[in-house]
Formats: structure tokens, sequence, C-alpha cells
């Protein structure tokens, strides 16, 4: 590459080149002009990481606005040149706002969403709960086996939920819990498939390594004299966790809560599996919402699309609330773990 | 790290008496060690019986007949089943992925062709592309992402939000995209012959590819993430340096800004590496999971019917996954935990 700060004196050969060769040249040599491509590049690039990122959410609003008739007639009036042909671009025909009024009509949406708030809330005050004892000793604590400890919570969160899925489901309809190799039947569970239990049990051990990690780094850094006083003022070991230490590492806490939340929220393994008929009377969550009305109502294209907005808008809300949270937690705990 | 003055707390609840204090105060007398693994119980507990137990369970199914009531052991015989299928790699475009299951053995066997090849190729092509789009992608929205600029807040909620929506409505939008009475690209993309004019979700090498594509739209916010945050850790006073020296830009990418970003996208690549070969919800979502099993689609599909074989194809899939945990576990090692 050129080096820089030459001064652009060339102007007299510039003469006898072509436009295209002149800038080349002119970018070579001239920092300011090096400066404006990348520039350029920069919102190029920019701008195409916002409309491929967002272009989704768009499609969903046109197919939830426009009426169910127009959507099967597949019209969409307006087309963009694209490499080689005309394509349809998707524009809304029509204002229908009343699909978002039909999807809680159709099915009862709203009792999805509820079931996936209550099994998202529930999992995450277990997980913060037990996350907080393991974040404690892992951060504040020096014992024989630290290390291995830690390394078995990673292993363990990484294996697919494939893995877990059979012996689990036999569980949770009330077979036996065998002990394995030894052919012992220890005791027969009562049967949790359709109850929240089957979700929020498999949730917490799954979502539960990532809060440890988080609350491993922020109660890590609480300094032992905070700790001492309060156990000098004759709080006990757990007081001193709970009513100092938690309090202080409160960014942490709520770091770890709203990952947890969105976790489970999103999850699609367990929520679709273990609640069995899709029914929101027996728990289950949005997944099951979802994908009532692609199996039921296998036409209503504009209420698949309407109901998908209504399901993404409180991740919407949060991502936007909570921005600098969930940053902070997805890069602390896959980096400094 | 924590006080060992265990006086000051019950000293002063002495004359109390009753069960919370007896336990208080035995917990206060426990040692270090032992009150680490106290507070570790809860989360031990959890993780051994949701993970631990199921997974030693699911290899001990996976040694017995493959038949629902009272199975006899047979040993490796389901493996021997699974990697024996004499079918030919079923790659995108020739046939099809599905498991052809005959029953040409003797029962209570039943002779499986090309079903865990078959499997194995989907989630290996669907990792490997997904996870080198991501990487690409992500380094580029990292590069953005550093820059000071206004609007930088909203330009990264932009590109976090497809990360926190539900796999459920991810799949919805994709589906939506492709089904032939809403979608408005499937023409444009036959035309170029990437995938199935007619039936584009029916056909499992069109679905692998708007799978894999779903996937790089939803995740690639995680791997951008991951690699600003070791962008931001690079000390900037290294670019000063290098400006002086006469570095091009390109150099500076080349000598200072990739060599120190490489640890973190390499823990960035082991982790979705890790997640993508787990993929089934997006799968089921998009296009069912009898289009293009991916290796936990054979575990689900199959659990109810064939108890050893979904076994041994879920510790199958373990085992894969193991091995990358097995990276990272040696990477966290490296860096001394």
């Amino acid at each position: 590459m050129a080096t820089a700060n030459e001064p652009p004196t060339q102007s007299s050969d510039d003469e006898n080149k072509g436009p295209l060769e002149r800038w080349t040249h002119g970018v070579l040599t001239d920092p300011a002009k090096r400066d404006r491509l990348y520039r350029a590049l920069f919102y190029v690039a920019c701008g195409f990481f916002l409309v491929t990122t967002l272009f989704p959410f768009y499609w969903l609003l046109v197919l939830a606005l426009t009426p169910n008739t127009q959507i099967l007639a597949g019209d969409w009036e307006v087309t963009v040149p694209l490499v080689g042909a005309e394509v349809p671009f998707p524009t809304p025909q029509g204002f229908n706002v009343y699909a978002f009024v039909e999807v809680f009509q159709q099915v009862p949406f709203h009792l999805y969403v509820f079931n996936s708030f209550v099994l998202a809330s529930v999992t995450t005050v277990i997980v913060i709960a037990l996350a907080s004892l393991a974040g404690y000793v892992f951060g504040r604590l020096e014992f024989p086996g630290r290390g291995l400890m830690m390394l078995a919570v990673l292993a363990v969160s990484y294996f697919p939920p494939a893995a877990f899925l059979i012996p689990l489901f036999d569980a949770f309809l009330g077979n036996a819990i065998v002990v394995p190799f030894l052919g012992i039947e220890l005791f027969a569970p009562p049967r949790l498939v359709n109850t929240p239990g089957s979700m929020i049990m498999p949730f917490s051990a799954l979502f539960l390594p990532l809060a440890i990690f988080i609350l491993t780094t922020f109660y890590g850094q609480i300094p032992d004299g905070l700790e001492d006083a309060a156990r000098v003022e004759g709080t006990t070991r757990l007081g001193a966790l709970f009513r100092v230490i938690m309090p202080l590492s409160a960014p942490g806490v709520a770091t770890a809560a709203v990952l947890t939340f969105i976790a489970v929220y999103n999850e699609y393994f367990f929520s679709s599996i273990m609640a069995l008929q899709n029914e929101p009377n027996q728990w289950s969550p949005l997944v099951g919402g979802i994908l009532s009305y692609q199996t039921q109502y296998t036409t209503d294209f504009n209420l698949m699309a309407a109901a998908s907005i209504v399901g993404v808008l409180p991740m919407l809300i949060l991502v936007v609330v909570a921005q600098e949270k969930i940053v902070s937690g997805l890069t602390d705990g896959a980096l400094k773990e | 790290m924590a006080t060992d003055d265990r006086t000051a707390g019950p000293a002063r609840r002495s004359n109390r008496s009753g069960p919370v204090v007896a336990i208080t105060r035995w917990m206060e007398n426990l040692g270090e060690t032992g009150f680490a693994y106290l507070l570790l119980t809860p989360v031990v507990v959890l993780l051994g019986a949701i993970a631990l137990y199921p997974l030693l369970r699911t290899f001990e199914l996976s040694l017995y007949q493959n038949v629902l009531s009272d199975p006899e052991f047979v040993g490796l015989e389901n493996y021997v089943q699974l990697f024996t299928g004499n079918a030919d790699a079923r790659m995108p475009g020739t046939t099809t992925f599905l498991p052809e299951v005959t029953t040409s053995g003797s029962f209570p066997y039943v002779h499986v062709e090309g079903l865990l090849r078959s499997a194995l190729a989907v989630t290996i092509i669907f990792t490997v592309v997904s996870v080198f789009f991501e990487t690409i992608i992500g380094f580029g929205q990292a590069l953005v992402l550093d820059r000071e600029f206004r609007g930088r807040r909203w330009v990264r909620a932009a590109i976090i939000i497809p990360w926190a929506i539900p796999i459920v409505i991810q799949g919805m939008i994709f589906y939506l995209m492709f089904h032939p009475d809403t979608g408005f690209l499937t023409e444009y993309l036959a035309s170029w012959g990437l995938v199935a004019e007619t039936n584009t979700l029916n056909d499992p090498a069109s679905s692998l590819l708007i799978v894999t594509v779903a996937d790089i739209w939803k995740t690639t916010a995680f791997m951008a993430l991951l690699i600003l945050a070791g962008l931001q850790s690079i000390d900037r006073s290294l670019y000063d340096v290098a400006e002086v020296a006469g570095a091009s830009k390109w150099q500076q990418f080349k000598l200072i800004t990739f060599p120190l970003v490489l640890p973190a996208l390499g823990i960035a690549i082991l982790f979705r590496t890790i997640d993508a070969m787990r993929v089934y919800g997006l799968i089921d979502s998009v296009s069912g999971c009898t289009t293009v099993p991916s290796l936990s689609c054979m575990v689900v599909e199959t659990f109810n019917t064939n108890r050893g074989l979904a076994s041994a194809i879920a510790f199958v899939t373990a085992g894969i996954i193991a091995i990358a945990v097995m990276g990272v576990i040696y990477q966290q090692y490296k860096e001394g935990l």
C-alpha cells in the first residue's frame, strides 16, 4: 500500500489519466481523500447492517397490516431491481389494525404470553438465588476443587438438551427414577408434564451456568472490608451475602436476571416438548401460541405475523431499555469466565 | 477472601435458641471449605438431577434393545446399527435428508439406512456455514460499532434485536418469507438456482439454506458483541504509534487489530459452534423436523418409538459437542481460570 503523508502534487500526471485511475491514485496518495473513502465505506456498511437486521421486522409489519385476501393475492405493487430481475418489494396493502385484536380472539394468545412471563419470572428468581450462592462461593472463597467445580458447571451448560431429553421426559411422565447401570428403582416422581415444573427445572439448569459466571465476576469484586464490617456488625455469612454483597452488586444481578429472562422467554426445545398439547391452560408458553397458528389456522397469515409482533414486543422493549446490561453480560459471561 | 472471624455473629445471639439459631450457628462454625460445599449443594443437586443423571441414563438406554417395554441389554448394537447404515451420505440437492427406516432387519432391530449420516451432514453443514458467515458479518458489525458516531446506541440496539427474539418467531418470519402463499423472494432466488421454485419449505436443500440464513440473521449479533469486546480491549495508543511509523489502515488492521482480537474471536467461534450443533427449534418451526432432520431433531422425532436408537443418537450428539467443549475448557485452562 502507499505511504501516508505524501502531498498530492502530481496534478500534471492526473490530466492524462481516466477518472477512475485518477480517483484511485488520489485515494492512495491523499489522506483526506482516503478518509472520505473510509467514511463512505463506514456508512455503506452501517446502512447494510441496519437494513438486513430490521427488514424481517418490517416484513412482519407489512403482513400484519395487509388483509389476508390481499396477502393471498400476492401483489405487493412495488418492485425493486435486484441483479438480473425485478423483485417484488412488500408494502402494506391496507391498514388492518384489527388483526392485532383478532390475534387474541382466534386463540387466547394473551394466556400463552402470560405463561411465558410466569415461567421466565419464576426461573429467573430461582436462577438468581442459586447462582448467588454459587457466585459467592466461586468469587469469594478459596477451597480445594474450586477450579474443577467451575469447569463441571461450564461443561454441563454446553451439552445439547437432546442428550437430557429422554430420561427427563420419562421422569416428568411419572415413571420411576432408575439409578443408571444398577437397575435400582429409587422412587416415582409426580407427573410433571403440562405443569410449570417440567419446564422450570430444565430451564433453571440450562441457564444457571451463565448467571453463575456473571455473578462470580461481580461478587468477586466487592472489597473484603465491606463484608468483614457487616460480619462485625453481627450479620451471619448468608446475611452478608444477601444484605451487603448482593445489593452492592445490583448491576451484575440485574444483568444476570435480564439475560436469564430473555433466554427463557426465547427457549424452544423444552417449551415445545414438555407442554404436550399446546393448550394455554396446560402451561403451554409463547411457542405453543405461535405454533398453534402454524398448525391450526394455516392460512391466517396476517394473524401469524400479528402474533409474532405481539410476542416480540416485550423483547424489543427489554433490548432498548437494558441494552448496556445485555452487552456487558454477554461479553463478561463469555470472555471473562 | 471471606472473613475467618466466626465469633462476632453468633456471639450476640447465643442467649436465644431454636432450630433456626442452631442451624445458623452450625453454618457460622463451618470451615471455609465446608461452607463453600454447603452453598454449592443446591446447584450440584439441580445440575445433577437435570443434566448428569439424564446423560448417564441416556447412555444406559442406548445399550438396550430398541423397543419400548422390557428392553434387553444388547451392548453396542444400536451404535453399530447407526454407523453401518450403508446408504450414501444424503447431501443437499441429491435426494433427501429423510431417514429411511426399513424393517429389513430381524425383529426387534430395525435396519436403519443413512440415518445418522444424513443428520450428521445436516448438522455439520448448518454449523460450518452459519458460523463462517456469522464470523465475517459479525466482524464487520463489530468494526462499525467500534467507531464513535452519533446514534451508535441505536445502531447497536438494532443489531442486537434479532438475537433477543424468540426462536419460534424467528422461525415464523422465515416460514412466512418462503411460504408459497406469502413469500416474495422464492421466484427470484429460484431463478438463481438457490431454492426450489415450488414446495420450497418441503425441499431439504432449500430448507437447509433458509434455516442457515435465518440462523445467521439471528445470532451474528452475539458474535459481533464478543468481537467488539475484544476490539475495545485493544490499547488505542498502539494505533498512534503505528500512525507515526507510517502504517496504512490496512497494515494497522493486519498487524494490530487482527492478532489482538484473535483470542476473543476464537472463544466466540467455539461458543457459536457448540450452540449451532444443538439446532432444533429453528428447523422445527421453519420447515418441520422431517424435512431437514438435524441430530437433535432425530432424537426428538424418534424417542417415543425408537427408544434405544434415539438414546444412541442423543449420546453421539453429546459426544460430538463434547469435543468442542474440550476446546473451550482447554482455552479456559490455558488462561488459568
